[in-house]
């Protein structure tokens, strides 16, 4: 039984939810831009400039008009260029590249194998040493020698380079609440920046090669390097420097002999995550004529050799595995050290003489002895590789295109059309107002706010149509993400075998360069925008099932174990307790998927997505439209910072229980 | 447990302390405001609004208000309070590892709060250390190491430091350890490296911040005791900082209770079960055993009418606990004495009452 | 008794060097690598080979000890298979006739090779299909045209042939609307869909979709991949579809699309096309560094004097579709028409017999 006061009650409860808000404001939207579609769209073709696209056009010409002679470039940008030029050439003369008239670089593939097993062994252990070996050899077996130490040399000319930049800036963040307020912009900008939006500019200012391949991996790794330090050296205990700081340590006492000390691990831990971003990005600076693996995955993308490009991929998995393990068992390594007995101490430094000793032989032999010194062409078995990864590839699109063209459409005309509709084809100013509204009810007023200043912006600069046109496939590519993201991460979450059964496809899946899987997607699903949303689903999903599964298996055993003696079914448990106490991680990983869908937007250009990342691969190729291609990749940014304040403050503003009840504060 | 012992040292240091000479610190009212603006509210009235008041009217919380008090070489003066009552920032503006809002504090005739950085460095280095609820140890380094690192910071070398890191270890108790890392140990143990290296410059003063709170109940009674050996043995200034009201009248010459920042009472043990200041100390000294406390003084009274002393005799200082056997198998209230005069008497009554908690 | 079972009475140190070897090594390394010899002594007397494959060129034969040194060039790699084609067999002549060392880049078309150009990391593009888009480059002095290379490019809107088999009129653009409706796709809102060609490429779909009043939308398709896929589904399947393409290009010889006509052209470069009338057949032209063009090096005047058909061009590229290597498919093609490859080689006092 209901009194009429008590419906009144409960109707004024139900608005004041916040799903029910905005869902009524979603189905008010709907209804006016179906009344209003058409109407002021702001679509533009693709060739018609705007004042600010015709703007950045000339500035480009300008730049380009002055890089032989303005000082700024003779004085400042040419010297940086040369500089990396020669220190990266200078590491790939001793692996990868033969001076010229020469048949192979400092040493033939033998030596370079074995000094890098010696260097792994000397700083982690044989097994490890082991693997790494296996793994280069997996590389040269396909054929990608050369290739492969293009990449290693760039990636650790690149890390070098990014270290000696980010550690310092990191521990001066980490130590100094000033600096790192004054980095977190950046730092915050980085995170969100979609790495193909910057190619462009720094191509512009540092030519197209390998300075530029370096100076925009570095872009991309400083600030993981930054970020982790500076938390290595903020998350230390605080009683330990508490005493040091008793005991009368200066402050460079207390760097160098507490916070340094202690922060190691996380801080190699840094290392590791930048020597795997560096890696990722080298691949992808193939676009502005990195040497190395990304090459023949690009040129596959081109050229529609699935089978190259497949073998270039397995090629950049197995140096990315090469290279995670060798900097995480470096950590382990020291840990290790000190439980050793004197006994075993002895025999590693027996087995540190013989190493060195055989690498020095190999060295020799990969100097004097061809079938050292050039990988021998038996070996190679890329090609059979590629042929066969060609043909699998070739009997699922045709076998599965009948499924794949059905479910594209399906999804397209029930899905993404409506939604793009309402984005794109209504008013600009009501869906300015109206993701505006949802940002504040949903973020924050300061969300709401951000995304109107924004919003507004991106009207201004002339690519409003373009942006929402992405925003469509981003939205609903993010969705997917994150269904697939709880489905899988719960699994995982909950089941160590399945975690363990994931975990290769995950770590393949974060380290394949998103080109490789451009070819079978677009002969699935041919170009269209659904291709694109699958391109997105494939990059994103991996991060968001590890952050879903982070947090099912963080939540506290008892909270489960009650759950259970309480008598929930096993769906209870997963909805009711470990959904809902894992919250923030859904919350991170919606996020992450955003951010991560968003990078891969410029590649959907490559598949007929459209929209800004069309614009932003178009403006590369086309000098008449250079302002409009950096012009998409401003709107990237833009949409990115709206999307990212939206997802962000909503993981953190909404209330919980807790918040609410909690007495006395 | 071991009784006679805990009286023997306690015997040796109860010296009335407030007739020291010289005391080795002496803190004059200390203030410690968090928050913005801190200078606006020392001794203003609004300091004595309620803290959660204070917060949302200024923006504020006044962790030490107006602390003073004196602590005589070679004493041990606990400083008794709840979390949140400010006892750690206290020790902590002693230290200067927080800058006090105002005040003076005086260390051996100088005034801590306003040395220079380098001066401080060097006082840290040689008159004062400090002994950490967390242990505070290097994770990173052998317990030698840990140890000696004050004394590496002031540059001295390494086989001096290691050599007097090897006379501390002895002392403590930590023979075999030297080259175990920290999280090898366990709680008790780390806190024994925690106390050597704070013993490893020979201060003048000894700064304990709830040391023992984390360690588990028997481990903590070994450690209470160790603190009363090396007290017996080596005579430093104490200040102990406790939110346990048995470990301050076991270990305390004198005990300061806080709350809300300020010092509510400052006295004996004794005193302190005896004479409550207000209801909030008497509320919680109520737990504490008070015939472990007090003594026959205290609890004396005169003989009352058609009442027969019995012949024994015992001196007033006599903790009642160790006189209860006497007294019960006494055929009436015994006589308490201090030197020649008589105090009054002690009967069984009284001290059941006592016992019971009826006494007050 | 307090201690963890794990622990040791361990003499080591923490920070144990494990790396104390290594600067030894570094420097055995370097006093190997001065005293030079080995391998790449032998290596010095023959061709250079490239630096991507260095195992395919080992047993070429070596230059006439005469000619005058080449030098070390670049060649600007694009996209598509004819490209490659002519790129590789102008590289081929190059490095094993007349002993240049060659690096071959791949790079975007257009803007940012010219880019790449003037930064001096490529010095050829052998087969350019812009109107003049160069001129900005040329105005600095960075880049010289190096005359055309034979080859007729034609681009233009195509249909799987089986459509104009089933309705001839449809190869006339003024019928264009009358299908529209066949066209259409979930993507293209309602009207015909207009494949467009990848973004280096030239086009003007949007211009004449307007300047004709045609019922189509465009859909930017991104790569060439993706047309080819849609032409190939499109004619296995005998599903409509109307895409950008262009020739020479060898897939036409596998797949077969009817060209749809426009009126005829009027115009050469895209940005003033009215949009009415179709794309212009366009002799492709070579590009080249002033650095080369001025450095009197034999590979200047083989890049100068290259030029060859469709045909060739197809016929390269087709073997390399059918799996031949790009160096294979050219030394391929270079044996079986060695006159062509002299006359190229005609003033750099080099031949192939």
């Amino acid at each position: 039984m209901t009194s009429p006061a008590d419906g009144r009650q409960r109707w004024l409860t139900l608005l004041g939810r916040r799903w029910v808000l905005i869902v009524l404001l979603v189905v008010v939207w709907w209804v006016l831009a179906t009344l209003l579609r058409g109407i002021h769209t702001l679509s533009l073709s693709t060739a018609t400039d705007t004042w600010f696209t015709a703007l950045l056009r000339e500035l480009t010409a300008v730049i380009r008009g002055n890089r032989t002679e303005s000082p700024v470039f003779i004085y400042l940008f040419n010297p940086i260029r040369v500089g990396i030029e020669g220190f990266i050439d200078s590491i790939r003369a001793v692996i990868s590249v033969p001076a010229p008239g020469n048949l192979i670089p400092l040493m033939g593939w033998l030596g370079t194998l074995a000094v890098i097993a010696l260097i792994v062994y000397a700083t982690s252990n044989l097994r490890t040493a082991a693997l790494c070996t296996a793994l280069l050899l997996g590389c040269l077996v396909l054929g990608m020698w050369t290739y492969t130490l293009d990449t290693l040399a760039m990636t650790l000319g690149a890390v070098a380079l990014s270290l000696a930049i980010g550690l310092p800036l990191g521990v001066w963040a980490g130590l100094s609440d000033r600096v790192m307020a004054a980095l977190r912009p950046g730092l915050d900008l980085a995170q969100i920046l979609p790495t193909l939006v910057y190619l462009a500019p720094l191509a512009l200012v540092f030519l197209i090669g390998v300075a530029s391949a370096t100076i925009a991996t570095m872009v991309y790794s400083i600030p993981i390097c930054i970020r982790i330090t500076a938390h290595a050296i903020r998350s230390l205990r605080a009683s330990p420097l508490e005493a040091a700081t008793a005991m009368g340590s200066t402050r460079w006492q207390l760097l160098t002999k507490v916070q340094l000390p202690m922060a190691r691990r996380t801080i190699i831990l840094g290392i590791n995550q930048t020597t795997l971003a560096a890696l990722s990005f080298v691949v992808i600076a193939a676009l502005i004529g990195a040497p190395g693996l990304g090459k023949p995955v690009v040129e596959a993308l081109i050229i529609r050799d699935v089978g190259d490009g497949i073998v270039a991929g397995i090629a950049v998995v197995l140096l990315a595995i090469m290279l995670d393990r060798a900097t995480t068992a470096a950590v382990v390594h020291t840990d290790e050290v000190l439980d050793m007995t004197e006994h075993q101490r002895r025999l590693r430094r027996i087995g540190l003489v013989v190493a060195g000793l055989a690498t020095i032989a190999a060295i020799i032999a990969s100097r004097y002895l061809m079938w050292a010194a050039v990988v021998p062409e038996r070996l190679d078995i890329g090609e059979q590789v590629g042929r066969i990864a060609g043909t699998v590839v070739t009997w699922i699109t045709t076998n599965l295109g009948f499924a794949t063209t059905g479910l594209n459409e399906f999804i397209t005309v029930t899905v993404l059309n409506p939604v793009e509709g309402i984005l794109a084809n209504a008013p600009w100013y009501l869906t300015v107002i109206m993701i505006s509204v949802l940002a504040a009810i949903i973020g924050g007023r300061t969300a709401g706010l951000v995304a109107v200043c924004l919003l507004t912006a991106i009207v201004v600069i002339g690519l409003w149509n373009d942006t929402m046109i992405t925003l469509a496939q981003v939205l609903l590519a993010t969705v997917v993400v994150m269904v697939v993201g709880v489905v899988l991460g719960v699994l995982a979450g909950r089941s160590t075998r399945v975690e363990r059964a994931l975990k290769p496809l995950l770590d393949a899946g974060q380290t394949l360069p998103a080109f490789v899987y451009l070819v079978p997607v677009l002969a699935l699903f041919g170009p269209t925008r659904f291709a694109s949303i699958v391109c997105g689903v494939f990059y994103a999903a991996p991060v968001v099932v590890r952050v879903v599964a982070d947090g099912v298996r963080g939540v506290p055993a008892e909270m489960v174990e009650a759950a259970t003696s309480a008598g929930s079914t096993r769906t209870q448990i997963i909805t009711k307790v470990q959904l809902p106490a894992s919250r923030r991680s859904l919350m991170l990983g919606a996020n992450q998927g955003l951010i991560f869908v968003l990078a891969v937007v410029v590649i959907g250009g490559f598949v007929g997505a459209g929209g800004l990342g069309y614009l932003v691969i178009v403006g590369q190729s086309k000098p008449e439209l250079a302002g409009k291609g950096l012009a998409a990749g401003l709107a990237i940014v833009l949409l990115g910072i709206v999307l990212d304040r939206i997802a962000q403050s909503g993981g953190r503003s909404r209330p919980t229980g807790q918040d609410r009840w909690a007495p006395g504060h | 447990m071991p009784l006679p012992a805990a009286r023997d040292w306690r015997a040796a240091s109860v010296h009335n302390p407030s007739m020291s000479a010289a005391p080795t610190i002496r803190v004059e009212g200390l203030w410690k405001v968090f928050g913005p603006h801190p200078q606006r509210l020392v001794g203003s009235p609004d300091a004595d609004l309620s803290r959660s008041e204070l917060r949302t009217r200024t923006g504020c919380t006044v962790a030490v208000k107006d602390v003073t008090f004196d602590v005589a070489a070679g004493e041990v003066f606990v400083v008794m309070g709840l979390s949140g009552s400010g006892k750690s920032t206290l020790v902590r503006c002693l230290t200067r590892l927080v800058d006090p809002t105002a005040g003076r504090v005086w260390l051996g005739g100088e005034d801590i709060v306003a040395v220079g950085s380098s001066r401080l460095r060097h006082l840290r280095r040689t008159k004062f250390s400090m002994v950490f609820q967390h242990f505070g140890l290097l994770p990173h380094r052998r317990v030698i190491d840990n140890i000696a690192y004050a004394l590496e910071v002031n540059g001295a070398a390494r086989d001096v430091r290691h050599a007097r890191a090897h006379e501390v270890i002895a002392l403590v108790g930590l023979q075999g350890y030297e080259q175990a890392f920290p999280e090898q140990l366990s709680g008790g143990m780390q806190q024994r490296v925690g106390l050597a290296r704070a013993l490893a410059v020979d201060p003048e003063v000894l700064f304990l911040d709830e040391p023992f709170s984390a360690l588990d109940p028997l481990i903590r009674r070994d450690m209470q005791t160790e603190v009363r050996r090396l007290h017996r043995d080596l005579g430093k200034t104490m200040v102990f900082i406790t939110h346990d009201l048995a470990e301050a009248m076991k270990l305390g010459d004198r005990v300061a209770i806080m709350r809300d920042g300020a010092i509510v009472q400052i006295g004996t043990p004794e005193e302190i079960i005896a004479h409550p200041v207000d209801d909030y100390v008497a509320d919680f000294t109520r737990d504490i055993p008070a015939s472990h406390v007090l003594s026959l003084g205290t609890i004396a009274r005169p003989l009352a009418t058609g009442e027969q002393a019995a012949e024994v005799a015992l001196p007033a200082a006599t903790i009642v606990r160790d006189a209860t056997a006497t007294i019960l198998a006494a055929d009436g209230p015994i006589r308490v004495v201090d030197g020649t005069t008589e105090k009054g008497v002690v009967g069984a009554t009284d001290v059941l009452r006592l016992i019971s908690g009826e006494h007050r | 008794m307090d201690i963890h079972p794990l622990s040791t009475r361990g003499a080591c140190r923490r920070n144990a060097r494990p790396l104390a070897g290594l600067p030894g090594l570094a420097l055995i390394v370097l006093a190997l690598a001065a005293c030079g010899g080995g391998v790449n002594e032998a290596a010095d007397t023959a061709a250079s080979p490239a630096a991507e494959a260095p195992a395919a060129e080992t047993e070429t034969a070596a230059p006439e000890p005469t000619l005058p040194d080449c030098g070390d060039w670049g060649i600007a790699m694009h996209a598509w298979v004819g490209y490659t084609a002519s790129a590789q067999v102008v590289a081929e002549v190059a490095k094993n006739v007349l002993g240049c060392t060659i690096t071959q880049t791949t790079l975007d078309e257009a803007g940012t090779t010219y880019d790449a150009m003037e930064a001096g990391s490529v010095d050829v593009i052998i087969e350019d299909w812009g109107g003049g888009r160069w001129q900005e480059w040329v105005d600095r002095g960075a880049i010289g045209e190096a005359g055309l290379n034979g080859n007729v490019g034609l681009i233009g809107m195509y249909v799987p042939q089986w459509m104009c088999d089933a309705n001839p009129d449809i190869a006339d653009s003024a019928n264009l609307n009358k299908y529209a409706e066949q066209f259409i796709t979930p993507e293209s809102g309602g009207k015909g869909a207009w494949y467009e060609g990848p973004p280096g490429y030239t086009t003007i779909g949007e211009k004449m979709i307007a300047a004709n009043k045609l019922n189509y939308k465009v859909i930017n398709t991104g790569s060439e991949a993706a047309l080819i896929d849609l032409f190939t589904k499109a004619a296995k399947n005998e599903t409509p579809a109307l895409g950008y393409f262009y020739e020479p290009q060898n897939f036409l010889a596998k797949v077969q699309l009817c060209r749809i006509n426009f009126p005829a052209n009027d115009w050469t470069d895209a940005a003033e096309a009215s949009g009415l009338t179709d794309y212009p057949e366009t002799p492709l032209v070579k590009l080249a560094t002033t650095t080369l063009l001025e450095s009197g090096s034999p590979f200047a005047t083989l890049v100068q004097n290259f030029s060859w058909t469709n045909a060739d061009q197809n016929q390269v590229a087709l073997d390399i579709e059918s799996g031949m290597s790009p160096a294979e498919a050219a030394q391929k093609w270079i044996d079986a028409n060695k006159d062509t490859v002299n006359g190229w080689l005609a003033g750099t006092g080099a031949s192939v017999e």
